[in-house]
């Protein structure tokens, strides 16, 4: 009894210590993105949501199914395209009945039509503030609003609306800075966790007789020997993730394609080999298609083009600042 | 537009509307303009009464709808709260899943038909900095932001550095590492409604997907 009398207290203090400090963590913001990054891997689901983007909107269904490790998805337009994409493991292929043509490209086995955030790691931090807002109701559940505040002017911020399951019902892509302006948005009208969705779910709807097939089959060319490019300015916490050789439409050459990230945002940059008329002074273009701000620019003969969904001030940046350098010289974030 | 459907819609954004019914009215928003525009009037009343920032409301009776919720508190900025969480694992598998997916460039030909070139005014706006001119390479130097920009007059109507169809093929290139939430640029491929008026699809051998060239063949 003397043992039960002095240890009772321990336990229900040590329990009660153990509640809150789960209820404290269940309450973290980051808690809430870990738990939308599970769901949105993990779970399976089909829903409609409506896509904005740039004032316009489009209506789209999505299936998401995980099953022994393989991701199968099904993204259908409900405009009235006609237009399907399944995703089956590694294998995606786009039906487009309006072209009478079938797209079929290799995917990584890991990623997602609703990819994840990135995990909130210290770099992160440095750039963005994350926060639990209020809770509130969205398509009939209870949500979270999980808010992702850049710290500075040269990144976009984030808004998420994630439900007990870990579901983002809604998300917005916004300028924080110009007035909370919403670049881009996502929100579901249904969504439903499924326990078992059907192989027949991941058919296509239409007859794909008479298509045409168009399959990514050679190499990629080889990075250019003589000149290395790299942006001499980078806005802090950028720097370059990746560096890429494509075949574009209409261009004779190859291209150059830097991505330049701070984890979350990005911007690529892309240089063409063609070489330009030098001009007196290096004129810049500006434009926005969708949520992506454009510039390019003719640098040292070589048209240089940024796009990237990020405030015109950090694309438009990077395009100014990318030169040809020598091999060994890297860019230097701030 | 009819009462019933009205009362639908209406119903729809009360969450009163069976997710059912909520999936058959969401294909025929698609399909009827009036109802999106219905839809869209809406989605900003909404918007409005759970004071989302960056709405817009135009029509007179959003205004109303502004004025009578002006007393209404306003949705927090995060700026206040708890500090940023500094728990997690690294944060470089974000890209990992992202980059070298091509998931994009597969579905380049289909973006290339709805993305287009909006020709843009004069500086002093996000959309408003057609062709500027900048000062040379000795301003974009290391720690300098390029924050000052010039604008000859010459220079301000200069021809276009690339056609439209190239800058789409950019923007459809770079997709594949947008928003996470994008789907690697797969949902502005799905952007349909434009495509019956533009130019021929390109040729098969113009095409790229991912890295490569894409080639035609039978299936």
């Amino acid at each position: 009894m003397r043992v039960l009398r002095h240890t009772r207290p321990s336990l229900l203090g040590a329990a009660l210590a153990v509640a809150l400090a789960g209820a404290a963590r269940a309450a973290q913001p980051a808690v809430w993105l870990e738990r939308m990054n599970h769901a949105l891997t993990e779970l399976d689901y089909e829903g409609t949501f409506a896509h904005w983007q740039g004032g316009r909107v489009q209506m789209l269904r999505i299936i998401h199914r995980i099953e022994n490790g393989v991701i199968s998805e099904r993204l259908e337009s409900l405009d009235g395209s006609g237009r399907e994409l399944i995703r089956s493991g590694t294998r995606l292929t786009c039906y487009l009945p309006d072209r009478r043509e079938v797209l079929v490209e290799r995917v990584p086995p890991d990623s997602s039509l609703l990819a994840r955030l990135p995990v909130y790691d210290k770099h992160l931090a440095r750039f963005y503030a994350i926060h639990a807002g209020p809770h509130m109701r969205v398509d009939r559940h209870d949500t979270r609003l999980i808010t992702v505040m850049p710290r500075d002017r040269y990144r976009y911020g984030y808004r998420l609306w994630i439900d007990r399951a870990g579901m983002p019902l809604k998300i917005q892509l916004w300028n924080v800075r110009h007035g909370g302006q919403i670049i881009e948005q996502i929100a579901f009208a249904t969504l439903s966790i499924v326990p078992h969705i059907p192989n027949s779910a991941f058919t296509p709807h239409l007859s794909t007789v008479g298509y045409r097939w168009l399959r990514n089959q050679s190499a990629p060319p080889p990075p250019s020997a003589r000149l290395a490019w790299n942006a001499l300015w980078l806005p802090p916490g950028f720097h370059m993730a990746t560096h890429v050789v494509q075949v574009m439409p209409g261009t004779p050459g190859p291209v150059d394609h830097l991505v330049y990230t701070d984890g979350l945002a990005s911007v690529s940059v892309f240089v063409e080999r063609r070489v330009e008329p030098r001009a007196v002074y290096p004129v810049i273009e500006a434009a926005r298609m969708g949520a992506s701000h454009v510039f390019s620019t003719i640098v040292d003969g070589h048209r240089v083009t940024a796009v990237g969904q990020a405030p015109a001030l950090t694309v438009r940046s990077i395009a100014t600042s990318v030169r040809a350098v020598p091999v060994t010289a890297t860019a230097r974030p701030q | 537009m009819n009462e019933e459907l009205d009362s639908q819609l209406s119903a729809m954004f009360d969450d009163e509307l069976p997710a059912a019914e909520c999936e058959l009215l969401a294909r025929r928003l698609s399909r009827d303009d009036t109802l999106k525009s219905r839809w869209g009037r809406y989605a900003l009343m909404g918007a409005v009464i759970r004071a989302e920032r960056g709405v817009v409301l135009q029509s007179a009776v959003a205004g109303r709808v502004t004025a009578a919720l002006s007393s209404e508190p306003q949705l927090a900025d995060g700026t206040a709260g708890a500090p940023p969480y500094e728990g997690f694992r690294s944060a470089s598998a974000w890209l990992r899943v992202v980059s070298g997916a091509g998931l994009a460039a597969a579905v380049a030909v289909v973006s290339i038909l709805w993305l287009r070139w909006h020709a843009l005014g004069p500086i002093g706006g996000p959309q408003q900095m057609a062709s500027v001119s900048v000062r040379g390479a000795a301003h974009a130097t290391a720690g300098a932001a390029v924050d000052g920009f010039m604008v000859p007059a010459a220079s301000t109507q200069a021809a276009s550095l690339m056609p439209p169809t190239a800058l789409a093929d950019y923007v459809v290139a770079h997709s594949a590492y947008a928003w996470p939430f994008s789907g690697e640029g797969l949902l502005s491929s799905f952007m349909a409604q434009d495509s019956r008026s533009l130019a021929p699809p390109a040729r098969p051998e113009q095409r790229a997907l991912g890295h490569g060239h894409a080639s035609a063949a039978a299936h």
